[in-house]
């Protein structure tokens, strides 16, 4: 047993104890019933099961958690799809989401959106050219597998969001 | 019903039936990477030429170098392999500016401090590639012997600093207790770093590649 | 006998136990779950002006919705606590199997229940029909297939569970003794489509299925495949005629004439797994002591679950047997068929009824899915074509197809009957033989999966087309354009289609495209990296031969309108299309939509009997006299009848609503008494905005127009049931004075706010029982272009281009149509570059299988901003929605192969086609 304290979608969550070789993904959806983060396979492979995690420095990455003890994530602070919206207010990625149509079944939707949304802030802070955007979202979502959609509506929703806001996430033009 | 009844002529034409598939069936060959022990440096004692003890040696040690939990990540190209049949890495990474992963993709997201068992996971503090011009993947002990020895194609090392490198590294240590579903190299760290010793001061020959 | 897609249990009372089944809208943490938050709320048509589909909301913040997402504690009057189950399945089925050494779990590791084949006789269950073999391989049985279940573990706590599982992931506690070999069982159907044409197209078939029915040869006992020739001993006589047929076929087929071109082929598939995203879970909880059996689970078919559920349970000693069954259903993470009958439901049920008063939820990891979970059917094929060389007509076709069903019949019989007639494609034949038989063996189970064996065996037709054309040095869409069947001709089974048959015009489009009109000057076969173009057109059936759809829709006195349907959310936007068919007729979205609801209905009174698939007209015609009698009552969520058939019964309640409530509450509110022609004019009547228009009169908004009608009694609530056998059954219905003639065979009204009461429906006409004959009268048509790139020293594909064109009649959501197909594309892409399952040892029933080393198509192994997908527009303004979602993943399969022959001068006929095999024939 190891004592556990995080932060998720910025509410303090512990001291708790918790097992050692518990997956994160058990303590959200088993300990703390916070099941929008989903379980695929267990291996690190579809990454619907992916949450963000933020870090001092500002900067933010996905990572899975099917593969992660939960004590890992000990003083850390994350966010999950439940965090997203503010105050009922969709975030702009998750309102693409819909308007786009880009999700069918849904159940690997939780995953994409961290990773687009990680995506955003990291463009946000290192904006890209508009030449080198296309690899830049492909790059970023080829470790999500979706078995419904064929991705290219999800591709087309993130790249929306950005281009709606190009100053914030593009470079200008050389 | 009882116990199973199989009639001889039927099975045969299921045999037939399963030869048809084996096509399908040829890249699943069960692991035949199972651990064998390493042999011991005085083990090679017979071998009066020192060169020859040196590159024979060298070739035992070639049992751990060129072990899927070593080639997988001295890969002849930018992605890792995995498996004991070594196939390409799923998710598809490459091995970025650092070795460590590319920005969406970075390797400690997923392999963390350590083997996480309940994910069948492999994992240490420095997880990463080893730099392209290590890769081992695919080439044969001599090959493997010329380039280790090279200090351009092994990290600017002098032979010397291969045997704490290789008999005592954590990163190395790990293909020895890869956890559940992985083989791990023949023998132990110990072993290994005994034959790199022996291989040094027998003055670090290489056999024909 | 012909194999009913779906099989009823009618044990429901006879057992004793009453059964309810329900939406999880008890759920407290669930409120999406109850009422689907509709984004496009008080807005005309949102799918038109792209405003999202009604679950939009709930899928992109994370609400619980899918039955992996619920615990106990989650359930209203639940005891809080969640005890969980390990599903114990042989990873071998050539040996004895000897039981279980549980020795490593001790302590706090040891479960409170461990549950075997010994259990089931003393509580008594009893399997249904359709999962018939034991639910447990007793010790001293070989297992009937790899992965069959041994055992269910049961732990009260999680953390027992959590590492129960990881001390027993290596499966070596499951214990084998001496080796037998495979179990031997009976093939699971076998069945010949014999087909020959009268002399011209409009003389009567010589022959056909539909005239004579369909035919299997006898059973013969010790021979692994079936005696197909006319000759054998014993043989029923109506087989003896089709297979003398056939045989004069093959005949021709094999004579020496230099004016046809025989090909002779042979091309197998692989095995499959439909992963779906979220494995097979379910939570059950029993009170004990005869008490209630409550679930939550998520399936295609909530209906036949239930039913199943039933009859499991319906001879059960006490104190095991339940005196009720409530289920519940959720949506679910995909199911591309996999969910369809799954013997999954009946383990969850079982680990409730073994740990009574404790909740318990069983959940599939990935490995335990891949060992567990109902796979596509590999098919080995030989085909032979005969085609005139002079004139390029297909003069006759023959061919034999040998399924794996793997270890349980599941729906083998009806895939086998399927790819059969499917086997001619987009074509018409004039001489067609054609013998299947699905065998068992000890592969994991074969069933339902999007395509249903057409996927298999169109893609070695079209392969098949390709090396034809390429013979007769015909270009091969002028080719595939000769043969085509037009409008009115006879499918395999001597009937016409009754939809439209727009081949010739998905043909044009791809003989115009660009890729197609590249292909000859971006072709290179030579150098480092190959060029190749492929094409491929195909049509598939959708429905079931035995459909049906309950609905029910009402709106308020605010006009707020809500819809409950018993079809399944997974993925295929049911929901979205269902608020649009029904605004279609009242005007405006609806506030809440219900999926998976089969409780909705009760006041229709339905009752069932007999095997719709099998019935005999006398039988039909004596139980349509009890008029609450229908063929079947609610149909799994498959077969791609979401659009056509899951919709209809709500379609058909707001037509009825429309015409008696908010037409005569238009007319009061424009003052036209009864007698005014105008009265009679409700077609003219049109909605735009939310509001119902009519020329020179005074728009009228719903909502105005609902409370006229809640307060003047009009009717505000429609339910209906209908059935399709090929055709909708049709009835009249007496309403406010007239016999309303409708396409439902039930109905139930609302009268402003009273209950509902059911309408007895007269002169009803059920669709006649040869129409079982027929192999489908509903398609739709799909071809696709794609160019390939191939390194030639690594064997890597590249899709540079594809196109793909696919028609679907009225789109209830286009949105939803477009990413069914890119989904169905991807599929594909899969299919044929990239999936695989060794089919017994090795295979995915040794349970070591997951993604990773199972590979299914990514972002970067599809042309994501290179594929174009077009739609084509209704024939006809009104023309019905057809099924789409399985007809778009078929073609990209052969155009791959055909592509990778145009690069490569090499024919595969196996699947996949890997980079490594590519690489092997590069060298």
């Amino acid at each position: 047993m190891t004592t556990l304290s995080l932060t998720i979608n910025g509410r303090k969550h512990g001291p708790m104890d918790v097992r050692d070789d518990l997956s994160m993904n058990d303590f959200l959806r088993e300990m703390l019933g916070m099941t929008g983060t989903k379980f695929g396979c267990g291996a690190a492979q579809c990454l619907s099961c992916a949450i963000i995690v933020d870090e001092p420095d500002g900067t933010s990455y996905t990572s899975p958690t099917c593969i992660a003890p939960a004590i890992n994530f000990d003083g850390k602070s994350i966010r999950t799809v439940e965090g997203h919206a503010k105050e009922g207010q969709l975030s702009a990625l998750q309102q693409a989401f819909i308007d786009h149509f880009a999700f069918q079944c849904g159940y690997c939707t939780a995953g994409f959106l961290n990773e687009g949304q990680v995506l955003l802030e990291r463009l946000a802070r290192a904006p890209v050219s508009r030449e080198a955007l296309e690899q830049t979202i492909a790059d970023a979502l080829d470790g999500h597998l979706c078995r419904c959609t064929g991705y290219i509506k999800y591709h087309e929703a993130v790249r929306d969001v950005i281009l709606a806001d190009s100053t914030r996430y593009l470079a200008a033009a050389k | 019903m009882s116990a199973p009844v199989t009639i001889t002529a039927r099975v045969r034409i299921m045999v037939a039936m399963a030869a048809l598939t084996s096509s399908l069936c040829a890249g699943y060959a069960a692991s035949d990477t199972t651990s064998h022990g390493l042999a011991s440096p005085e083990s090679f004692a017979n071998i009066t030429d020192t060169e020859k003890r040196s590159a024979a040696i060298f070739t035992e040690l070639g049992k751990v170098l060129t072990h899927p939990r070593c080639t997988n990540c001295h890969p002849a190209g930018d992605s890792p392999r995995q498996g004991d049949n070594p196939r390409l890495h799923q998710p598809p990474v490459t091995r970025g500016a650092d070795g460590h992963g590319v920005e969406a993709m970075r390797c400690h997201t997923c392999h963390q401090k350590a083997n996480f068992e309940p994910g069948r996971i492999p994992g240490h503090p420095e997880w990463h590639l080893a730099p392209r011009e290590m890769a081992w993947e695919g080439k044969s002990v001599g090959e493997i012997c010329e380039q280790i020895r090279d200090p351009a194609r092994n990290g600017g090392r002098k032979v010397e600093d291969l045997i704490d490198h290789i008999g005592k590294d954590t990163l190395v240590g790990w293909a020895w207790k890869p956890g559940f579903g992985r083989s791990p190299v023949p023998g132990t760290q110990a072993q290994a770093g005994a034959l790199v010793e022996a291989w040094v001061k027998t003055g670090a020959a290489c056999p024909a590649p | 006998m012909r194999p009913s897609r779906r099989e009823f249990v009618k044990l429901i009372s006879a057992g004793g136990i009453s059964v309810s089944l329900s939406h999880l809208a008890a759920a407290a943490n669930a409120p999406f779950a109850a009422h689907e938050t509709l984004p496009g709320r008080g807005h005309f048509n949102p799918a038109a002006k792209g405003a999202g589909r009604v679950d939009g909301v709930a899928k992109v913040t994370g609400a619980k919705l899918y039955a992996s997402d619920f615990r106990a504690g989650d359930m209203p009057g639940w005891p809080q606590t969640t005890s969980h189950a390990i599903l114990v399945r042989a990873n071998d089925a050539t040996h004895v199997y000897t039981g279980l050494d549980l020795a490593r779990l001790d302590g706090a590791l040891k479960p409170s229940v461990v549950v075997t084949a010994a259990d089931l006789d003393r509580i008594g269950t009893q399997v249904p029909e359709f999962y018939a073999g034991d639910l447990f391989c007793p010790p001293g049985k070989t297992p009937l297939y790899l992965g069959q279940p041994v055992a269910l573990l049961i732990f009260e706590k999680f953390d027992s569970f959590d590492q129960a599982r990881l001390a027993l992931r290596d499966g070596t506690f499951v214990k084998f003794g001496e080796e037998t070999g495979p179990v031997i069982a009976a093939d699971y159907g076998a069945y010949r489509f014999t087909r020959v044409a009268g002399s011209s197209p409009d003389k009567p078939d010589v022959y056909s299925p539909i005239q004579a029915g369909w035919v299997s040869p006898k059973k013969v006992q010790n021979a692994a495949l079936p005696v197909w020739s006319p000759l054998a001993k014993e043989m029923p006589a109506d087989y003896v005629k089709a297979a003398k047929l056939g045989d004069q076929i093959r005949a021709e087929l094999a004579t020496d004439d230099a004016s046809l071109l025989v090909l002779d082929r042979e091309f197998e598939t692989q095995s499959v797994d439909p992963m779906f995203l979220e494995p097979e879970c379910g939570l059950a909880w029993y009170s004990g002591k005869g008490g209630n059996l409550e679930l939550v689970l998520g399936v295609q078919s909530p209906y036949e679950a239930a039913e199943s559920l039933a009859h499991l349970l319906a001879k059960a000693h006490a104190p095991y047997k339940p005196s009720h069954i409530n289920a519940q259903f959720a949506h679910l993470g995909g199911g591309f068929g996999g969910r369809d009958h799954t013997p999954f439901i009946l383990y969850v049920a079982l680990a409730a009824i073994c740990f009574p008063g404790k909740p318990v939820r069983l959940a599939h990891d990935r490995y335990q899915q891949f060992q567990g979970g109902i796979k596509r059917h590999p098919i080995k094929m030989r085909s032979r074509i005969g085609i005139d060389r002079k004139t390029g007509l297909i003069k006759a076709f023959a061919a034999d197809h040998v399924l794996d069903g793997g270890g349980l019949a599941n729906f083998s019989a009806n895939v086998a009957v399927v790819a059969a007639t499917g086997a001619i494609g987009i074509y018409d034949i004039p001489k067609v033989d054609v013998t299947t038989v699905a065998m068992h063996s000890r592969g994991v189970t074969a069933g339902s999966m999007r395509g249903y064996g057409t996927l298999q065996t169109m893609t070695a037709l079209e392969a098949l087309i390709d090396e034809a054309a390429s013979e007769l040095q015909l270009d091969p869409i002028e080719f595939r354009r000769r043969n085509a069947l037009k409008q009115n001709g006879r499918t395999m089974t001597g009937n016409p289609y009754i939809v439209s048959v727009r081949t010739p015009e998905i043909l044009d489009h791809l003989e115009k495209h660009p890729i197609w009109q590249q292909r000859a000057q971006l072709r290179q076969t030579s150098g480092d990296r190959l060029v190749g173009t492929g094409v491929a057109c195909v049509t598939k059936d959708y429905g079931s031969g035995a459909d049906c759809s309950l609905g029910r829709v009402e709106f308020g006195a605010d006009g707020k309108i809500a819809i409950f349907c018993d079809h399944v959310e997974m993925g295929n936007g049911i929901g979205t299309a269902l608020a649009n068919r029904v605004g279609f007729h009242l005007g405006a979205i609806a506030d809440e939509v219900s999926v998976a609801r089969v409780d909705s209905y009760d006041v229709l009174g339905l009752v069932t009997s007999g095997d719709p698939y099998t019935m005999d007209q006398k039988t039909q015609d004596a139980a349509a006299r009890n008029s609450r009698w229908v063929p079947a009552i609610s149909s799994a969520t498959s077969a791609s009848i979401g659009a056509h058939v899951g919709t209809h019964s709500a379609s058909e309640a707001a037509r009825i609503i429309f015409r008696f409530g908010l037409w005569p509450a238009a007319l009061e509110l424009w003052r036209i008494p009864k007698a005014d022609p105008r009265a009679q004019q409700s077609a003219l009547a049109d909605w735009q905005n939310g509001q119902l228009t009519m020329p020179g009169l005074e728009p009228l908004p719903l909502a105005r127009l609902a409370a006229t009608a809640h307060a003047r009694g009009f009717v505000t609530g429609a339910v209906a049931h209908s059935f399709s056998r090929w055709a909708w059954s049709r009835a009249r219905f007496p309403l406010f004075g007239e016999q309303y003639l409708a396409e439902i065979d039930a109905l139930a009204i609302r009268r402003g706010n009273n209950k509902f009461e059911r309408i007895n429906r007269s002169n009803v006409k059920f669709p006649p029982t040869d129409n079982n004959r027929i192999g489908t009268a509903y398609t739709s048509m799909c071809g696709t272009l794609v160019r390939v790139e191939i390194e030639r020293a690594t064997g890597a594909l590249r899709i540079a281009k594809a196109y793909s064109v696919f028609e679907c009649g009225t789109p209830l959501v286009p949105e939803v149509v477009m990413g069914q197909s890119h989904g169905g594309f991807a599929m594909g892409v899969g299919y044929a570059l990239l999936e695989t399952l060794p089919p017994f040892e090795g295979g995915p029933g040794n349970g070591e299988w997951n993604l990773g080393r199972y590979l299914i198509p990514r972002g970067s192994d599809l042309p994501l901003r290179d594929l174009e997908i077009e739609m084509l527009k209704p024939l006809i303004g009104n023309e019905a929605p057809k099924g789409m979602a399985e007809v778009v993943m078929i073609p990209i399969v052969p155009a791959l192969i055909n592509a990778i022959h145009d690069a490569t001068g090499h024919r595969f006929r196996a699947l996949p086609v890997t980079a490594n095999l590519l690489k092997g024939v590069l060298a």
